[in-house]
């Protein structure tokens, strides 16, 4: 646990050192930053990276099923990036 | 033609058994004599063998006389005919892409044979070996599955070895700080006389990377290296957007399919109202169905690129292979 708490007090520190150094965040990096957010709505059940269908990279979305609110709320791009709402049902084991 | 047809038949009856009887024949039918590699317009009977010998090494009682009541035969090599099999079948030796399961699950799908510690192990998910966290190491793993009818110990084919827990989210918690907070909550409860106790639970579990478990063989001898239907696994590779890809499984045998999502952060039901967050996932189109999870999931040229465990009605949802493989200390 000590050696967790310390690890993590030295890395912290120098991941924000890599950010940083590169100004522009990529897609990977707006939806880390994003997921949680979207993973609280009503209805979401992924948050991925595929494509637009222009086939530009895009932040996918899926709901479980029609969700109006939780649409209107996401918004169609992200510091740049299209962000893509599909309806894909509940993910269940197989 | 009729008229000949119905004579040979005729003829076919009386001696298939004498036919049948004799070394390598596996088959007798009627059908266009070839002679030198081609079709003739010539009705015959035809004797399939398993291999054809030549005939100075068979006597005259062994061999197929040239012709039966004056119709015409001719000898064809088929090899072994063997009954069709089907994933939810008993395979000994096993492959990948078929029926397996805990004793006290349904059935899944053996992924393939990977390599512990210098020993081939069977690699499936968590919730086909060790029942979704709640196995005991050393359990017995059944081929096929207990739902396709595999029984204990008939069937027993291998001994849970190691599977990764998959942390489910509202379950109990395991941080020592809030236990011990909630500790001396609850005595203070008691001290007041109260009944209510109080216990923490997780409300964010951690993630998961993968739904992962191997089992040990009983025997050496049950190993096959090949996936059912698609072959030998010809290596890893890292799974990319726009990926095609195929999977042998219980339920739906061969199927194909592309990644088109990946680092795909994903909610997964697992009956009984239990939910994992997932995440660093790749996600194709819907390429499975309930039985299908656990199977080992393939490029085009065979290599292996993840492990599949869960989907919706449009979805696929796999582990990526790298993660199983540092997760469990296991190679090809």
């Amino acid at each position: 646990m000590r050696i967790v708490a310390i690890c993590t007090v030295i890395l912290i520190p120098l991941l924000a050192l890599g950010d940083d150094a590169d100004m522009s965040p990529s897609i990977l990096d707006v939806k880390k930053q994003h997921e949680a957010q979207f993973l609280k709505m009503a209805g979401v059940v992924s948050v991925g990276i595929g494509l637009d269908s222009d086939g530009n990279q895009a932040i996918v979305v899926g709901l479980d099923g029609s969700h109006p609110d939780t649409e209107s709320s996401i918004p169609a791009t992200l510091e740049g990036f299209p962000v893509v709402v599909q309806t894909i049902g509940s993910i269940r084991a197989q | 033609m009729a008229d000949d047809l119905n004579r040979i038949r005729s003829i076919l009856s009386v001696h298939r058994r004498q036919l049948l009887e004799r070394p390598n024949v596996v088959a007798t039918g009627i059908g266009y004599k070839e002679t030198g590699g081609a079709k003739t317009e010539q009705l015959c009977i035809v004797c399939s063998v398993t291999e054809k010998v030549p005939a100075a090494r068979l006597s005259a009682q062994e061999m197929i006389p040239s012709a039966v009541d004056s119709t015409p035969t001719d000898v064809i090599q088929t090899g072994i005919i063997r009954a069709l099999q089907v994933p939810t079948d008993r395979f000994r030796p096993a492959p990948g892409g078929v029926s397996v399961g805990h004793v006290a699950i349904t059935a899944g799908t053996l992924g393939c044979w990977v390599t512990k510690e210098g020993q081939k192990v069977i690699l499936s998910n968590n919730h086909v070996l060790a029942n979704s966290n709640a196995a005991e190491i050393g359990d017995a793993i059944l081929q096929p599955g207990p739902f396709d009818g595999g029984s204990f110990p008939q069937d027993h084919i291998a001994k849970l070895t190691q599977f990764v827990p998959i942390s489910f989210q509202g379950e109990p918690s395991e941080c020592p700080f809030a236990n011990a907070v909630i500790s001396v909550f609850n005595l203070g409860c008691r001290l007041i006389s109260s009944n209510t106790r109080y216990q923490v639970t997780k409300l964010q579990a951690e993630d998961n990377l993968v739904d992962a478990a191997i089992a040990t063989p009983l025997n050496p001898a049950d190993v096959n290296d090949e996936i059912f239907n698609i072959g030998t696994i010809q290596g890893t590779v890292s799974g990319e957007l726009g990926m095609a890809i195929k999977k042998s499984g219980r339920t739906t045998g061969v199927t194909t399919g592309e990644i088109q999502q990946v680092d795909v952060t994903a909610n997964v039901q697992y009956g009984a109202g239990q939910v994992a967050l997932f995440t660093d996932q790749l996600l194709a189109g819907a390429m499975s169905q309930g039985g299908d999870s656990g199977s080992a999931v393939l490029d085009d040229g065979n290599r292996l690129t993840g492990l599949l465990f869960a989907g919706s009605e449009t979805t696929t949802i796999i582990n990526r292979i790298e993660n199983v493989f540092s997760a469990l200390g296991i190679s090809l």
